[in-house]
C-alpha cells in the first residue's frame, strides 16, 4: 500500500512535515504545495529518500530552486499521482 | 420563536422542538413535551429518559441511535437495550425523540 | 463492505474547531457502524491529556466526548508515543499507543485518511 502526503504548510513555521516524514512508509510520497513548497529547503527531505514532488506553479511563485532529488508536477500531474497511489493524505 | 409553557412557566425551544436549557427539565417538563408529540410516558418511557440524562451528564453528547442501544444494554440488560423495545417506546425514533423528552440536545450524529 | 476509514487528529483541544470536527466525523461514522479508526498525532495527544476543564474557556467538554467512543463502536483508538513522550503526556488509558513505523502501518491497513 502506497500513500500521497500532501504538504501545504511552511515547515519552518509548522510540524506537519516533520511528523509526515517521520511516518512516512518506504513506498509513500510527498507532494508539497502552497507554502509547503518551502519543504525544499528542508534538508531532512532529502535524508529520508521519500519520493519528493512539488507544485510547479508554487515553486515558480516562490523562486524555489528544484533540486535533483525532487520532481515538479503541476495540476494535471497532481491529479496523476493522486491514482497512481492507493490513497491521499492531506495534512489540513 | 418556540416556546412550551409548563405550568406557570414559559420554557424556549429550538426550531426542532428541543429544549434549549438542560437545566431547565423537570418531569412535567418532559410530560408537556411528551403530551405535545403526542405520547404517554409510562415506567419504559421513564427508565430510558433518566438514562439518556445519565448518560448526557457522562460524556456530554446525545446519542445516536447505535449508542443509545449499547448503553442502555449496558445498563439495563439485553432485552431492554435492543432496537426493537427502543422504538416501540419512541415511535420508531429513539434517539431523536427520547433526546428531545429527555431536555437534551438534539444528537449531531444522527440523520 | 464499506471502506474503512483513518482520521489522524493533530490539533490541541481548544486551539480551535480541529480537534471537534475530528471527533465528530469520527462519531458520525461510527454511528453508522463504518469500520474507522482514530489516531492522535503531534498536538492533538494533548486532548487525551487528564483533568482539563472546558468550562473555563465556555467549551464543550471533549474529554468526556472522547469517553463515549467505545458505546460509538470506535475501538481503534492510538496515540503517538514520540508526540506524547515530546510533551511530556504518559499514556492514556484510552488509546494505545504507536511508534512511528507501527503509525506507518496502521496508515497501510485503511482505506482512505483524513488529517484534521
Amino acid at each position: 500500500m502506497s500513500t500521497l502526503h500532501v504538504v501545504s504548510h511552511s515547515p519552518f513555521t509548522d510540524s506537519r512535515l516533520d511528523s509526515c516524514l517521520r511516518i512516512c512508509g518506504v513506498n509513500d510520497a510527498i507532494l508539497l504545495c502552497g507554502d509547503g513548497a518551502y519543504g525544499l529547503h528542508n534538508a531532512a527531505l532529502q535524508t529520508k529518500g521519500v519520493k519528493v514532488f512539488v507544485l510547479a506553479e508554487d515553486m515558480q511563485a516562490r523562486n524555489l530552486p528544484l533540486p535533483d532529488w525532487a520532481d515538479s508536477v503541476d495540476y494535471p500531474g497532481f491529479v496523476q499521482l493522486s491514482l497512481d497511489y492507493d490513497k491521499v493524505n492531506s495534512w489540513l | 420563536m418556540n416556546t412550551l409553557t409548563v405550568g406557570t412557566r414559559t420554557l424556549e425551544l429550538d426550531k426542532d422542538g428541543y429544549l434549549v436549557d438542560l437545566n431547565a427539565w423537570s418531569e412535567e417538563v418532559a410530560s408537556a413535551l411528551a403530551a405535545a408529540e403526542p405520547l404517554a410516558l409510562t415506567a419504559d418511557h421513564w427508565e430510558i429518559l433518566t438514562l439518556l440524562r445519565q448518560f448526557y451528564s457522562e460524556f456530554q453528547l446525545s446519542p445516536a441511535t447505535r449508542p443509545l442501544i449499547k448503553y442502555t444494554a449496558l445498563k439495563l440488560g439485553p432485552e431492554k437495550g435492543n432496537s426493537l423495545h427502543l422504538n416501540k417506546l419512541f415511535n420508531g425514533t429513539p434517539a431523536k425523540l427520547a433526546a428531545k423528552l429527555a431536555g437534551l440536545p438534539r444528537p449531531t450524529n444522527c440523520l | 463492505m464499506s471502506k474503512s476509514l483513518l482520521v489522524i487528529s493533530r490539533q490541541a483541544p481548544w486551539s480551535g474547531p480541529g480537534a471537534r470536527e475530528a471527533l465528530d466525523i469520527v462519531l458520525a461514522g461510527g454511528a453508522f457502524d463504518l469500520p474507522i479508526g482514530l489516531l492522535f498525532l503531534d498536538d492533538g495527544v494533548f486532548q487525551l491529556a487528564p483533568h482539563q476543564d472546558a468550562k473555563a474557556v465556555q467549551q464543550k467538554d471533549l474529554g468526556a466526548n472522547l469517553q463515549a467512543l467505545g458505546l460509538f463502536g470506535i475501538d481503534e483508538v492510538f496515540a503517538c508515543h514520540h508526540s506524547l513522550a515530546e510533551r511530556g503526556l504518559t499514556t492514556p488509558a484510552s488509546a494505545q499507543p504507536l511508534d512511528s513505523a507501527a503509525i506507518s502501518q496502521l496508515i497501510d491497513r485503511y482505506d482512505q485518511v483524513i488529517t484534521l
